[in-house]
């Protein structure tokens, strides 16, 4: 069983992880939550669903998605901004992981989308899904 | 009036349908691609079948502030009824469900909560009888 006081540390590794300026390795991480490197990554997946390091890789992926969408920074400025060291490893990484370029991406919410449309409710999403099969 | 749907907020959408359906074991009602999310309801095999839970994106920051706040803070998000909460928790925790509470009395009900790994507690539980 998970205690409350262990799920409250793995809450705030994992507020480690989002943040954007945070270079602090897992084996730290799990030092300053109270486990062993290996027990840590264990119980996190189990809580998480994804390990230590694959949160991390996402967290910036959807704050470059968001920066992006908001548009002003250049890529190369999201790139650093959300934590990546080099261009192309941030460029290669957001179209596997989102499907397309970076470029590709900021184009997209600026011609067609709205912020809002970013974050849409259930019955949004509901609405959405059930109007494509009134148009079909 | 009646109520048919109802809706958990979830941290990812793929890991939510995997999770709901084949660890806990409902089954997909709806599936449809909406922009960057989707659409996903899933029903209880064992009925009502026109009861859906969507699993909804947690985009909004608002939404996720709350769902960490709860979790934090060890307040399911939901709740749901099982016939035989013993045989649930020994089902769910040789999948590798992590449970913050195993079953325990609480007044006429029994109940146990487990980690939904999409930031939520869900509590299950079963009723007197």
């Amino acid at each position: 069983m998970l205690t409350h006081d262990a799920l409250i540390r793995l809450c705030r590794a994992r507020e480690c992880l989002r943040e954007a300026d945070a270079a602090q390795g897992i084996h730290a991480l799990a030092r300053e939550a109270g486990f062993s490197t290996g027990v840590f990554i264990r119980r996190f997946s189990a809580v998480f669903g994804t390990t230590p390091h694959q949160l991390r890789i996402a967290s910036r992926i959807d704050r470059a998605k968001r920066l992006l969408a908001e548009g002003g920074a250049s890529i190369t400025d999201v790139c650093y901004e959300v934590g990546f060291e080099s261009l192309g490893s941030f460029s290669d990484l957001f179209a596997r992981r989102v499907g397309v370029a970076p470029t590709a991406y900021r184009r997209r919410w600026h011609v067609a989308e709205s912020l809002v449309a970013r974050s849409p409710g259930c019955l949004d999403l509901m609405a959405a899904a059930f109007a494509r099969f009134e148009r079909a | 009036m009646r109520i048919k749907l109802t809706s958990i907020m979830v941290d990812d959408q793929d890991k939510a349908l995997a999770f709901y359906t084949g660890v806990l074991g409902f089954v997909v009602k709806h599936d449809i691609p909406v922009g960057e999310f989707r659409w996903i309801t899933v029903v209880s095999p064992e009925g009502p079948n026109d009861l859906e839970l969507s699993l909804e994106p947690n985009a909004n920051p608002a939404g996720r502030t709350f769902q960490e706040a709860l979790l934090k803070q060890g307040i399911p998000a939901t709740a749901f009824e099982v016939a035989d909460i013993g045989a649930e928790y020994e089902r769910l925790r040789a999948r590798g469900v992590v449970f913050t509470q195993t079953p325990k009395a609480a007044g006429p009900v029994t109940i146990a909560v487990f980690v939904d790994t999409c930031g939520n507690l869900i509590q299950i539980y079963q009723p007197p009888g």
